[in-house]
């Protein structure tokens, strides 16, 4: 039994995550939608828990804090310099050197995080994309086992997809099969 | 033709610019009109105006991003990237300002052999860290917005722009994957953002306050210069969209309904800056301080008192007129209030750093300045740069942000399918 991609691609976002969500209650096969942008409908009907990736910014601004107090306090030890008797870790002006280093770490840490969780960079192609997914158009991509995809291509249709098409993914096993 | 003419002309003065600056650190800061007491002038004045202006970049995308601001969309890439130049021509500003140059990466922390490190307790070393945070995180930040764009382009081109675009675009393809990091990491950096835009024209505006001298010492600088870098910014943002506009052909794209919101946020700014400047005044006759009173005399009265009077005009009258709306879509209006406004804050800076250094606590301190044809040139030359690069970036990349504007065509379309006209209007 091979294993086929049934693509379509849909004018609304409204249909496509529908048809998510259809597909995904049935159970009929791995799901991937292609967005011209960020769409919190198709997010929403997929179900998946919050992305892991905010987590890494919150990492960052935590060991931006530590690294700030870690270079301003150490470096006051350090240098035991006592001014007029004032404390030797003076902490008031400390702060702007612990928040702006909890913002810059958060931040480029985030941006790891997101490289890390997302795929991004990618070297090779999603299978599937077209181009016109990156400009007007909703993909969805269902890789599924052979004997289902008449039912998706119908559901598919009926969630209103304007183009429907089916591809074989392991060519080998196909021959093989066969 | 014209246009590389004008990129040509730009980097032309940047060249005379890093010219005279080169002689400058061969000769020495002799060559700059910089003579006690006046140790800080147009170098610091355009390092403050160059970062005041980089701050309705964020503003517009980081601030209005969080509060899903509709008429951002069209306008926030341009702000972006002019907050990306305009923080690189302020980190040059303040090494211009350098005697010894080669010295500067003293102010970061670093073991050395010495064992020395900067003073965390000096509003100079703050400024280093929020500036160079603020660079990073603002390009961090339009950078990632940047991703989808860059794969659409990609989409598009051919040849060689092709291959370009592949490598800048990182193999971007909007899977529901990449979109469900891209949107949560993409909040939180507006988050970051926002916080970090107030807070380092705070550190900038703490690097006069926090010093004893009359005319900077006062706890009003931190919001005061937050919104007049605002003000500056966003009347920067008109003064680059107008022709910008007209030159790319973005008519459709960038309507008078777009700069009826930006004069609105210059009209705003206009009157908590003209407010900051009643306050200063009422503060210095209240505290009864002969030598702050006498600072603010010379001021207003002093041989530099038309410099003052000018800024006024500029950045407290004439914005007045963006109370009218039919003035506030009228382009060409606004676009020569924004140029007024942008004067006007750069004497502003001028007038706070220069003025109250030329008259300090004693009359036998006080003295001249005059700007030399060195700190001209290279005051020419950093408005050349900022412009230069800009140009280029809106000539060849993604200057209006295609993925958000989709976004917003959708929404636009089913509002008017809901039959919802005020919605869509």
């Amino acid at each position: 039994m091979s294993t086929i991609a049934v693509i379509a691609s849909f004018g609304e976002e409204d249909q496509c995550a529908q048809a998510v969500h259809e597909l995904r209650t049935a159970e009929l096969g791995e799901l991937q939608t292609f967005s011209p942008f960020p769409s919190h409908k198709i997010q929403h009907s997929f179900a998946r828990p919050k992305s892991r990736a905010r987590w890494a910014t919150f990492t960052g601004g935590v060991t931006g804090v530590l690294t700030g107090l870690a270079i301003t306090i150490g470096t006051s030890w350090e240098w035991n310099l006592n001014v007029g008797g004032k404390p030797v870790v003076s902490w008031p002006p400390f702060i702007v050197i612990c928040f702006e280093l909890m913002i810059l770490l958060g931040g480029i840490f985030g941006l790891l995080g997101f490289f890390a969780f997302s795929g991004v960079p990618a070297l090779e192609p999603a299978f599937g994309y077209s181009e016109r997914f990156g400009s007007d158009l909703f993909g969805l991509v269902v890789r599924c086992d052979e004997p289902k995809a008449s039912r998706i291509e119908a559901m598919l249709r009926e969630a209103g997809a304007q183009e429907v098409s089916r591809e074989i993914i392991n060519q080998e096993r196909v021959v093989a099969d066969a | 033709m014209l246009y590389w003419a004008w990129i040509l002309f730009c980097f032309t003065l940047v060249g005379v610019a890093a010219a005279l600056w080169a002689r400058q650190i061969y000769v020495g800061l002799g060559v700059s009109g910089l003579r006690q007491p006046v140790m800080w002038a147009i170098y610091i004045t355009n390092f403050v105006f160059w970062v005041g202006i980089a701050h309705s970049g964020t503003l517009i995308s980081a601030i209005l991003f969080l509060f899903r601001t509709k008429w951002r969309t069209a306008v926030y890439r341009a702000a972006e990237t002019m907050t990306i130049f305009a923080v690189m021509t302020a980190g040059l500003c303040p090494l211009f300002h350098l005697g010894r140059v080669w010295n500067a990466y003293w102010l970061l922390p670093y073991p050395n052999e010495r064992s020395l490190q900067p003073d965390f307790r000096s509003p100079l070393v703050w400024d280093a860290f929020a500036v160079s945070t603020y660079l990073t995180v603002s390009l961090l930040f339009w950078s990632m917005g940047l991703i989808p764009d860059l794969a659409n382009v990609r989409d598009h081109a051919q040849g060689i722009r092709k291959k370009i675009f592949a490598v800048l675009a990182l193999g971007w393809q909007g899977t529901d994957r990449q979109w469900r990091h891209y949107s949560i990491i993409y909040l939180l950096m507006a988050g970051l953002a926002t916080p970090l835009v107030l807070s380092v024209h705070s550190v900038v505006s703490w690097d006069f306050a926090m010093a004893q001298l009359p005319g900077w010492h006062s706890t009003i600088f931190a919001p005061y210069f937050v919104a007049g870098a605002i003000f500056s910014g966003v009347a920067m943002v008109i003064t680059l969209l107008v022709p910008m506009r007209k030159l790319l052909h973005l008519e459709e794209l960038l309507t008078p309904w777009h700069f009826d919101n930006l004069a609105k946020v210059v009209l705003l700014t206009s009157l908590i800056v003209s407010y900051s400047y009643l306050f200063e005044t009422f503060m210095t006759w209240y505290s009864a301080d002969p030598i702050e009173q006498m600072t603010f005399h010379m001021r207003y009265f002093g041989p530099w008192g038309y410099l003052f009077w000018i800024m006024v005009l500029c950045n407290c009258i004439i914005p007045l007129f963006l109370f009218f709306p039919s003035v506030r879509v009228n382009l060409l209006q606004i676009w020569i209030i924004s140029i007024f406004v942008n004067i006007g804050m750069w004497l502003e800076r001028f007038v706070i750093i220069a003025g109250s250094l030329r008259v300090n606590f004693e009359p036998a301190q006080w003295g001249p300045y005059h700007p030399s044809i060195t700190e001209i040139m290279i005051t020419v030359g950093t408005f050349a740069w900022f412009l230069g690069l800009f140009s280029l970036f809106a000539k060849h990349a993604p200057i209006i942000s295609m993925t958000e504007m989709k976004e917003g065509i959708m929404w636009l379309r089913k509002a008017l399918k809901k039959g919802d006209s005020t919605k869509a209007a």
